[in-house]
């Protein structure tokens, strides 16, 4: 018995640039946010972007973005939801609404392989995946779909993210991933321990988002989320990435 | 049709198995539909069809069949089928036909209703069996 999915993953993927997974090894500290902000910041600096929510038990992206869940329309697999511009969402939520999924290990892997294997992204610069926390499922088998795939870390300055990011720097080393930085969240003060976990692990440190209470406000509202102090921060962030488009337009989410 | 993006996946992965062999190697590719997916196998072998008639494979060699679904419940040791799993909507069966593991957010356990089980059987779509032509090259 034989599993035909991974066969198409790649092919899925052929006309996506960069694939940007959103990880942090601790909970709570802001992923979601960080992946929605860069999703909205690139799509209005016309960049094409898909968000895949991949947090099969806490997806939350939709939440953020103001869409609301329903089944996806077909055209030789299934089509992201439209969200604004640029932007479409897929993950879960588009089949389960807001009830909740209690998938063991096994299933959560064979929901991520129908996702990327069904999914039509089409053209796209760039695909940024919302990870829930941990070092299990989803990022090995990420890891092991799509070979090309990016961790972007997300750690709050707090000693106890730093210490469980930590593992994760680590093992994204052992399983050889790129890491094209770390980012600072929901800062409010000093930012240095984030900045030394970087150091600690040779990745550069891109930018920090500080702690902002208006983003409770702006849940659902796309231009609150734009206008936020955390959105511009994160746009500081891409551009320090190297990712923000120029006016030359999308050469920024390039295949590597 | 989300069957032709299954349908692509089986293709894409006979080709891969076949890769460096003489098509002509082929004898036989047994796919197995899951029945808790409920793709439709119509639109399943149409696809397949239309995607073939751009590679070296009849469509005559993939052979569908069906299997049954089956779910054990994780904490009461139930056993149970589709058929005993009553009460889903037409939407629910589409998200279900879409990503099976929707299941888990509307289906329950028959007996203890826990939405702790698994699906042992029947899930979606995999091949069961290529079959190659007993000759030098192709084994």
């Amino acid at each position: 018995m034989s599993d035909p999915r991974p066969a198409v993953v790649g092919k899925r993927l052929a006309e996506v640039g960069r694939i940007v997974a959103f990880c942090s090894a601790k909970g709570g500290v802001g992923k979601t946010l960080c992946t929605v902000l860069s999703a909205l910041q690139l799509a209005r600096a016309g960049a094409r972007v898909g968000l895949l929510d991949l947090d099969t038990q806490g997806a939350s992206a939709h939440v953020f973005l103001g869409v609301t869940p329903r089944l996806p329309d077909e055209e030789k697999g299934i089509l992201p939801l439209a969200v604004t511009e640029g932007l479409t969402l897929m993950g879960v939520a588009p089949f389960t609404g807001e009830r909740g999924l209690a998938l063991r290990g096994p299933d959560v892997s064979d929901a991520i392989l129908e996702l990327l294997a069904v999914t039509q992204w089409g053209k796209a610069d760039f695909l940024l995946v919302d990870m829930p926390p941990g070092i299990g499922e989803e990022i090995l088998d990420l890891s092991r779909l799509i070979p090309r795939l990016q961790a972007l870390v997300v750690s709050t300055p707090s000693a106890v993210s730093v210490t469980v990011v930590e593992r994760l720097l680590s093992v994204l080393r052992e399983i050889r991933m790129t890491v094209p930085g770390v980012i600072a969240n929901m800062v409010d003060g000093d930012a240095g321990p984030v900045r030394s976990l970087a150091d600690r692990h040779g990745v550069p440190f891109v930018g920090e988002i500080p702690r902002d209470r208006a983003i409770e406000r702006g849940v659902g509202s796309l231009e609150a989320l734009r206008s936020s102090r955390a959105a511009a921060a994160a746009r500081d962030a891409l551009a320090a990435l190297g990712w923000m488009p120029g006016a030359g337009g999308r050469a920024a989410g390039g295949r590597l | 049709m989300h069957e032709w993006a299954l349908a692509d996946a089986v293709v894409e992965a006979t080709s891969s198995a076949l890769a460096g062999k003489d098509p002509a190697c082929l004898r036989g590719v047994t796919v197995q539909i899951g029945e808790l997916q409920a793709i439709d196998r119509e639109i399943f072998s149409f696809a397949l069809e239309t995607i073939l008639a751009e590679k070296p494979y009849s469509p005559n060699l993939f052979h569908l069949e069906t299997e049954r679904a089956s779910f054990l419940c994780s904490s009461c040791g139930k056993e149970w089928g589709l058929d005993d799993s009553p009460g889903l909507g037409a939407s629910e069966k589409e998200a279900i036909h879409f990503l099976p593991e929707a299941a888990h957010a509307f289906m329950r356990c028959p007996s203890c209703a826990s939405p702790d089980y698994r699906v042992q059987k029947g899930r979606g779509v995999k091949i069961s069996g290529i079959e190659l032509a007993d000759r030098g090259g192709c084994t």
